[in-house]
């Protein structure tokens, strides 16, 4: 998008705002006609314990509330910012989507469906960042994005399993339930380590914070939507509904602090190396989701209401300032803070719900933002934090001020130093979602009875010892002026700060050279490296080296079943009256084989081969067996006659003299021995006669034949035969072309006067 | 008398295998012939030949004589000689026409696409 390109407001496209609308009025309405929890079950796959079951209380609700609430403002800004862009009908098809999976996966009871609607919205989050997707940056992106929140969807799978073996249910509510009963049980750190892999991709916690901020090339409204506002809360949601069950476990109070704490404090610093707007909200995006991982992690009561208020809270001020930093792309075209500057005299609108959003982001009394504050300083001083702990949240939040003031300050009030072109306001359906969402932060605060009964009911789910709570702030003014102060003072510092620390943080390359992403990058090449590798490795293209790797794997495979079967080698001394000849027939064979091994010539050679089939009809002769006798005495001859006429297409002969290759003889003679082995392995063995019994038995009475061979291949096995002849068939077909084509190209060489 | 006929057919294998290895086309469809047959033949061995009374029925008999061969592997056989005998045919066909394009059976990927062919990107840039 350039600057002071403008399409329009994109209207005609606003009907999509009806679905989360609809989805939005019905939760309404629910909530004031009926009491949570509501439950709805089908039977799915009742073999398997498994049912569709869905489980809305007052968590739900909550996620409910923000997925189909924010959509609805998202969906409007969508048609501002795509109007006239090509291919929004996508967006428009695969973010409904998306929201259905969503509102699918926080209301899902049975861990299967909770997964199933888990995968669905990675897969839809891939195909809203890729959304771009002539870009290779935004390929990459959805790419990392996929991987990630799939591999640790993967492992939340096998994390619930376990859960549900143990629990012996496969829902939710039934796992919580039961979870006292296997506190003891050895599988439940591993089922816990599982499915926290699962929460922590998804929530983009350390060390697979890289994605969120790499998924800022999707389009602002998917940003705004996914990436702050409700798919990367699924992680949270899953943490706050499982920590009922868990919430006395020190395994899980440590995995969720210590991972929240550190992904909070890394976000933060590495949110001060950003240019770019939208990068900088992501790194504060993920410090938040840390912060929320932390406070689900603690064990007080009073933390989990402060989880369930920030979650909402920061939901409602960076859904606005996201769209506020599309809203300077859209205008601009750019979105690195050094390039725009004093904004607001162009774009007065944007620069009001920034101000609005960043006031509640900092915190700052008379926004909701101060509400979650208020209560997560509250959750640390009833869960007695560490020091060390406490002042990780202070530089957090402090540094939350920072970018706060970045996104709402810097660009919108500095000073104008250089004219950046026209730049123009853009369309109302892009100012109206940030302001009202902005708006509603306040109002939340002001008149706080719409929102504290969903709050307290989804506190009350994840802290069931809650009693009583008044989420409305108190203004006392020593809590304003220690905690809050302190807080903002070192904000603000930050934010002066800013450009130096930037250039600090900047210059430590090997941030980039090692850590999380690097290593993610490093896999995802030598997988691929791995694979052409041993592609390479296999098909090298050498027809004798195919031959003898798949020989030595069947002589091998010979030599693993004669060493592991249970028979033995065995040698009858059966000498009958005809043997003088088998013998004969024997000695044609060897006499061919052999020869073969020292006639060069290639005519001479084919005789040879020629000698090893008429052997084999002789002794066929001598075995009761006439009718294979003359069929292979025809195809033999057929074939030597055939291949006599070939032979002159084959040119000249330049392996006449290659001499011996020893390799390739060691190989031949295991190959022979493994077929001595394996014959006299056969003979151990009694013959069952129950077949040949049944049809002599048959042939004359059932098919009316004779000769048995021939009723068989006629008549028991007819449609076998049926192939057969198909085979024989398309083998002509097939050969047919490749010799008249042979004849096309020397007719065509004639004419150009070349002899072939 | 069958350890003849078991060995008669380990030498066969070997001569075939050695045939087969080689870089000559030709000599490639020659041991496959070979091996055809005697593959024919191991199949044929299940049935333990031995006796030399074919498995078909007199005119006016009502059944076989005792002692017959086994007819059920001969069937199979003679399935497996007349595939066996449309397959050489097929190579046949197909070696001489690579023989005379010039095919080497060591390089097989020649013709496929190059590294810096757009068809095919090249590994460093996935």
């Amino acid at each position: 998008m350039h600057a002071g390109e403008q399409h329009g407001s994109g209207a005609n496209d606003l009907w999509v705002v009806l679905i989360p609308l609809s989805a939005f009025a019905l939760l309404a309405w629910g909530l004031t006609a009926y009491s949570l929890p509501w439950t709805f079950a089908l039977p799915w796959a009742p073999s398997l314990g498994i049912e569709l079951a869905f489980h809305i209380d007052g968590l739900s609700a909550q996620m409910l509330a923000l997925i189909t609430g924010i959509g609805v403002l998202v969906f409007t800004y969508a048609c501002g910012y795509l109007a006239g862009k090509p291919r929004r009908g996508r967006v428009y098809f695969v973010l409904p989507l998306f929201m259905l999976a969503m509102m699918g996966a926080v209301s899902a009871d049975d861990v299967i469906l909770l997964f199933l609607f888990w995968e669905m919205t990675s897969i839809t989050s891939f195909l809203l960042v890729g959304f771009n997707h002539e870009d290779p940056h935004a390929r990459a992106s959805a790419r990392q994005a996929l991987l990630i929140t799939m591999g640790g969807g993967l492992a939340m799978l096998g994390g619930l399993l376990l859960l549900a073996q143990m629990a012996g249910v496969y829902t939710l509510s039934g796992i919580i339930a039961a979870a006292p009963g296997f506190m003891d049980d050895p599988r439940l750190h591993l089922a816990i380590t599982l499915v926290l892999l699962g929460a922590f991709t998804k929530s983009a916690q350390f060390p697979f914070h890289f994605w969120l901020p790499n998924a800022m090339s999707a389009p602002t409204p998917v940003s705004a939507y996914l990436h702050s506002a409700t798919m990367v809360k699924l992680g949270i949601y899953l943490m706050l509904r499982l920590d009922p069950a868990f919430n006395d476990l020190l395994f899980w109070e440590v995995l969720l602090v210590g991972t929240g704490a550190i992904t909070a404090l890394w976000a933060s610093v590495l949110a001060l190396r950003e240019r770019d707007l939208k990068r900088i909200l992501a790194r504060s995006t993920v410090a938040a989701l840390g912060t929320l991982t932390l406070l689900v992690g603690l064990p007080s009561p009073g933390a989990g209401l402060a989880a369930v208020a920030f979650l909402f809270a920061h939901a409602v001020y960076k859904a606005p300032l996201f769209m506020v930093a599309g809203n300077i792309d859209h205008a601009t075209g750019t979105r690195i803070i050094d390039k725009v500057t004093g904004l607001r005299r162009y774009m007065p609108w944007s620069a009001a719900a920034a101000l609005l959003a960043g006031l509640s982001m900092a915190g700052l009394p008379l926004a909701f933002g101060f509400v979650s504050k208020d209560l997560m300083s509250i959750a640390k001083s009833e869960a007695d934090l560490l020091a060390l702990l406490s002042w990780t949240l202070v530089l957090v939040n402090a540094t939350a001020v920072a970018v706060a003031a970045v996104a709402a300050v810097r660009v919108f009030w500095g000073r104008v130093e250089t004219p950046i072109g026209p730049v123009r306001e853009v369309p109302w359906t892009m100012l109206a979602p940030p302001l009202f969402i902005a708006l509603l932060g306040i109002e939340f605060e002001i008149v706080p009875h719409l929102a504290d009964p969903l709050l307290i009911a989804a506190a009350g789910v994840v802290s069931p010892d809650l009693r009583s709570v008044e989420i409305s702030a108190s203004y006392d003014l020593s809590t304003l002026f220690s905690a809050l102060g302190l807080t903002a003072g070192i904000g603000i510092l930050l934010y002066i700060a800013w450009d130096r620390l930037h250039d600090r943080l900047h210059r430590i390359h090997w941030l980039d050279r090692y850590g999380p992403e690097a290593t993610y990058d490093f896999l995802l090449h030598g997988l691929a490296r791995l694979a052409a590798w041993h592609t390479r490795a296999l098909q090298h293209g050498r027809l004798s080296g195919y031959l003898r790797l798949t020989l030595a794997a069947l002589i091998a495979i010979t030599v693993f079943a004669a060493w592991q079967g249970e028979g033995r080698l065995t040698v009858d001394g059966y000498w009958p009256d005809h043997a003088w000849a088998w013998l004969v027939a024997c000695s044609v064979m060897l006499a061919g084989a052999l020869s073969t091994l020292f006639l060069q010539d290639r005519l001479a050679l084919l005789m040879a081969s020629g000698l090893v089939g008429y052997g084999a009809a002789l002794l066929f002769l001598f075995a009761g067996a006439p009718d294979l006798a003359f069929t292979q005495f025809m195809v033999e001859t057929i074939l030597v006659v055939v291949a006599a006429a070939v032979l002159p297409r084959f040119g000249a002969d330049p392996y006449r003299a290659e001499g011996t290759r020893w390799g390739d003889l060691a190989l031949a003679v295991a190959a022979g021995l493994g077929v001595i082995a394996l014959l006299l392995h056969l003979q151990g063995f009694p013959v069952d006669s129950t077949l040949p019994e049944w049809f002599a038995g048959q042939a004359l009475p059932a098919a009316q034949g004779h000769n048995v061979v021939n009723v068989i291949i006629v008549d028991f096995r007819a449609l076998d035969t049926l192939g057969e002849i198909a085979v024989v068939a398309f083998s002509l077909l097939a050969a047919l072309p490749l010799l008249r084509r042979d004849k096309g190209a020397r007719d065509h060489a004639e004419r150009a006067g070349n002899p072939p | 008398m069958n350890l003849l006929l078991i060995l008669t057919l380990g030498i066969g294998v070997a001569a075939g295998v050695y045939l087969m290895l080689s870089r000559d086309l030709f000599r490639l469809v020659v041991g496959l012939a070979i091996l055809g047959s005697l593959a024919n033949m191991i199949l044929f061995m299940g049935g333990r030949p031995g006796s030399l009374i074919a498995p078909v029925i007199e005119k006016g008999a009502e059944g076989l004589p005792a002692g017959f061969a086994d007819p059920l592997p001969q069937a199979l056989t003679l399935t497996a000689i007349v595939i066996g005998f449309a397959l050489l045919a097929f190579a046949l066909v197909l070696a001489a026409r690579a023989a005379r394009n010039g095919a080497d059976p060591d390089r097989l990927r020649a013709s496929e696409p190059k590294p810096h062919e757009a068809v095919k990107p090249p590994i460093e840039d996935w």
